[in-house]
């Protein structure tokens, strides 16, 4: 079922593998298509080592009966393999569904069997430990394809095949089907389904948005109409190509403009790897922008004083001098002046330091971005931008050129149309909006004028700016009567080093607002050093007395800036993070508010009740599967 | 693509043993006539109450120790006199309960260094970073690479040992050892004082090493829940007498053992 009514205006049948195709016949050896930091060095594959891995994978696939209209998951972390495999099934007319590495098996075994996939190709030992796990629950599962080697040495299952493997078994296929690859690309039409994009399921269980060649490609040409990629770029892929968004700006860019996608050697290097790469453009969720701006808060006291002093006097600046950008501050030619001077005595080592010296553009989106940590990086000369969609509609809304308001995710792209329902929920219609849910009737969020709700709420601005607040079902009220986001409250109080996650409630029959705070248990730990107090684990320094004292500070702070009612009035330090392991954050890390709410009902109970700590037994579940129990005495605190 | 079988080697036909070893420090017996066989890839651990003699063993075989009767032998050669560095060219690699490493150095360098066994340098092409030594030099560092991949050290390739945590510490100190391509492994308590994560990653690489390089590993360690787990034979100690020896399952019911450990009912 096809319910965008408006096709969008591109070539008539693009599809990724044609666009591959494109690249490989115009740069051939000639422009390296992506890099790989393995063994130390950026290991270059050019686009005709890209193209020939993904032709012979893909004769692979079809060796082993993977046919037109089939899917496949990928489950691994973001390497070269994972790119080729998605265009070695997307050329074979297949869907590939990537899948959070972080999944347990349970949620892996969600997604084959909810898209029908007959194959999984698990990055390393550990994944494809998971799908060996599921697979005789699978009926429909053929084959497990893993390309990481370490590990794999002494399992003998059947089901099992390297990539290696596959591409030899593509390379004998071929010489008995010629041309069969080339074929197969000509065949494939831009309303092709081009992947699944799961919803991130905050609301109950992930739903599979159907996306075409089409929409992924008309929402890249959308942000290209401002931004100037070209084949020249660098882009650093190290968030999952499951995440629509990287998706979009990574492969579908890539395919499109030609520039070059980079791969970090691992998890734990990328800050030293972008920083090596230099990018040109970037994408990070809103909780990757807070932990560098964490880090950068947390390091600053360490340095010497000329360091510390710059950095105070020069931040302040860059604070102002975002501000004159939009009109908000007098003076724009002095503040303007100090932030060219700030330039050279500061902002230009940090960005070196951070890897953003070579930025042309910056993105953020998924989830909203405290307006100050969007100043901060505007003002220090990161051309950050906030971008709104959903798996539904990678791309609704963006800032462009220099209209980047800090508080609005931008103006709705050409080619989609907004409005706001009654109640102030987010309408779109039109443009890049999916071709529906696998296996499932959309009406109940496509109303008959075509409409689809987004579940957000928000407001939009008379410039046409959207201004993104909550989610629908996430507004509370208070005894007051006032309605508030708790969302709003959050992403303020992250904005310090110290507080990583927090979660705020309030109550229709309770006048107060209350938080529930996971200190930054690196930044806190480092504070507790300096200061000389001793501690163990998350749930002693959490629970100290000058940490709570400390907590206390940062709520004070934000609190001035709210109104008398919106205040948060009572606070816990929680004795540990909250996580996705235990579905209290989605994999890509957003609070999953219902579940927690309901997770910690007796402990938002008792700070309504004015009690003075709570003691709670939790059962926590590893990530191995394990189980076990804590008990621990909460304190509950007061804020003026 | 297909990573860390840079470092693949073929297996080769190894043995050590150990002939009846008695070693005194003046009045104190430290190995009561201690023997033990290995002829085969296989991981050993040697287990024992504090004191039992299980580092004295590893000072003994890699020639830190010289035992006052009894014999080492490796591959039939009689090993028991050698000064340690030979013994260490021979491919006997250990680490060390307390870590030995250059803490002044990063991680890469450390490894590098280990392998200076297989370098066989002319200083004027040294020197000069040219020809022969510049080839060698890359080679070493792609199998150098090839364990920082196998052992997950990517992100402290480049950090200063001596600021790393005791976790990564341990873990540069297999590297240092494996750096050598041994052909027989001892590992001193490789997880004394980790955390429960740390201890799963290293007994994960123990079992990587194991079954990418066939070789045989001898394991002192006091976690027995590890022990249980990775090891396919098990040599118990108790004040320098070999108590037991045998597969985990027979270990675990042997009284003699229960005894030592546990003591015995008044």
């Amino acid at each position: 079922m096809n319910i965008s009514n408006q096709k969008v205006d591109i070539m008539p049948e693009e599809t990724l593998p044609k666009l591959l195709k494109r690249n490989y016949e115009k740069y051939g050896d000639n422009q390296v298509a992506m890099r790989e930091k393995d063994y130390g060095i950026w290991q270059p594959f050019t686009w005709k080592d890209s193209y020939e891995k993904i032709r012979v994978f893909s004769l692979g696939l079809m060796a082993l009966g993977f046919k037109r209209g089939d899917k496949l998951c990928i489950l691994g972390d973001t390497k070269p393999e994972w790119v080729w495999a998605e265009l070695a099934a997307q050329a074979a007319g297949g869907t590939p569904i990537g899948v959070f590495t972080d999944c347990r098996p349970e949620e892996v075994k969600f997604y084959l069997e909810n898209s029908d996939s007959v194959i999984l190709i698990a990055g390393d030992q550990e994944q494809v430990d998971k799908g060996l796990r599921i697979k005789d629950e699978l009926p429909l599962l053929k084959k497990i394809i893993y390309w990481e080697m370490k590990g794999m040495w002494n399992y003998s299952d059947p089901i099992l095949a390297s990539f290696e493997e596959i591409l030899d078994l593509g390379k004998k296929f071929e010489e008995t089907h010629k041309d069969f690859f080339e074929k197969s690309i000509e065949k494939g039409k831009a309303d092709d389904i081009a992947i699944f994009s799961y919803t991130s399921g905050t609301t109950g269980n992930p739903k599979g948005v159907m996306l075409s060649h089409r929409q992924l490609i008309s929402g890249i040409r959308r942000i290209r109409e401002t931004e100037q990629f070209s084949d020249k770029d660098n882009y650093v892929c190290f968030l999952s190509p499951a995440w629509v968004t990287d998706q979009g700006l990574s492969i579908t860019n890539s395919m499109l403009t030609g520039m070059t996608l980079n791969f970090p050697e691992s998890p734990e290097t990328v800050r030293e790897d972008i920083r090596e790469i230099g990018p040109s453009f970037l994408f990070f969720a809103p909780s990757l922008w807070e932990n560098l701006m964490s880090m950068v808060q947390a390091k600053i006291p360490d340095s010497i004083f000329l360091d510390r002093f710059l950095f105070r006097v020069f931040s302040a600046v860059a604070y102002r001098a975002a501000d004159s950008d939009i009109g908000r501050q007098k003076n724009r030619w002095l503040w303007k002046t100090l932030q060219f001077i700030g330039h050279f005595l500061m902002y230009r080592d940090l960005l070196d330091k951070l890897g953003l010296s070579k930025i042309k553009a910056c993105y953020t989106g998924g989830a909203a971005l405290s307006p100050d940590l969007l100043k901060f990086f505007m003002g220090i000369g990161v051309n950050l931008k906030q971008m709104y969609g959903s798996s539904e509609c990678p791309i609704i809304a963006m800032h462009r050129g220099g209209d980047c308001y800090p508080e609005t995710s931008g103006a709705v792209v050409k080619g989609m149309e907004v409005r706001l329902s009654k109640k102030g929920e987010i309408l779109i219609r039109g443009g890049n909006l999916f071709s529906g849910y696998y296996k499932m009737e959309s009406k109940a969020i496509v109303d008959e004028q075509g409409w689809f709700h987004t579940g957000d709420f928000g407001t939009i601005r008379d410039d046409g700016h959207i201004i993104v607040m909550d989610r629908m079902e996430d507004v509370r009220q208070t005894a007051g009567g006032h309605s508030f986001s708790p969302q709003y409250l959050e992403i303020r109080l992250r904005f310090s080093p110290y507080i990583r996650n927090a979660l705020v409630m309030g109550e229709e029959d309770q006048t107060d607002i209350i938080s529930v705070i996971n200190v930054d248990f690196e930044n806190v730990g480092r504070w507790a050093e300096t200061h000389r107090i001793p501690y163990t684990t998350m749930s002693d320094l959490s629970q100290k007395p000058e940490v709570i004292e400390l907590t206390r500070g940062e709520i004070q702070k934000v609190n001035m800036l709210l109104d008398e009612w919106n205040k948060i009035r009572k606070f816990v330090n929680l004795h540990k993070d909250f996580d996705p392991d235990e579905a209290e954050l989605t994999r890509s890390r957003k609070l999953r508010r219902k579940f927690v709410e309901t997770g910690y009902n007796e402990l938002r109970k008792a700070m309504f009740e004015n009690r003075e700590a709570f003691t709670t037994e939790s059962e926590i579940l590893y990530q191995d599967g394990r189980q076990g129990k804590i008990t621990t005495d909460i304190k509950i605190n007061a804020v003026e | 693509m297909a990573k860390s079988l840079k470092i693949r080697k073929v297996a080769e036909d190894v043995s050590l043993e150990l002939n009846d070893l008695w070693l005194k420090f003046a009045n104190i017996t430290a190995l009561s006539g201690v023997s033990l066989e290995i002829n085969k890839p296989e991981i050993i651990a040697i287990i024992g109450p504090n004191g039992a003699g299980k580092t004295s063993i590893f000072n003994c075989i890699n020639g830190f120790y010289r035992p006052i009767r009894g014999s080492v032998h490796f591959n039939g050669r009689d090993i028991t006199r050698w000064p340690a560095h030979k013994i260490g060219a021979l491919g006997i690699s250990r680490t060390f309960q307390n870590i030995q490493l250059y803490t002044g150095l990063n991680t890469l360098d450390n490894l590098m260094a280990a392998r200076h066994c297989h370098l066989k340098p002319s200083v004027l092409w040294g020197a000069l970073y040219f020809g022969p030594e510049r080839r060698k030099e890359i080679e070493h560092r792609g199998f150098v690479e090839g364990i920082i991949d196998l052992l997950e050290l990517e992100s402290v390739r480049k950090k200063v040992v001596g600021t790393l945590s005791y976790g990564w510490r341990k873990r540069v100190d297999l590297g240092r050892a494996l750096a050598v391509e041994p052909k027989i492994l001892l590992l001193d308590e490789p997880m004394a004082g980790m955390s429960a994560n740390e201890k799963e990653d290293m007994a994960r690489f123990i079992i990587d090493v194991y079954e990418l390089w066939k070789i045989p590993i001898i394991l002192v360690e006091h976690d027995m829940e590890v022990v249980m787990d990775i090891a396919e034979r098990i040599c118990v100690l108790d004040f320098g007498f070999k108590l037991a020896e045998g597969l985990p399952d027979e270990i675990k019911g042997d009284q003699k053992v229960i005894k030592a450990y546990l003591g015995e009912e008044q």
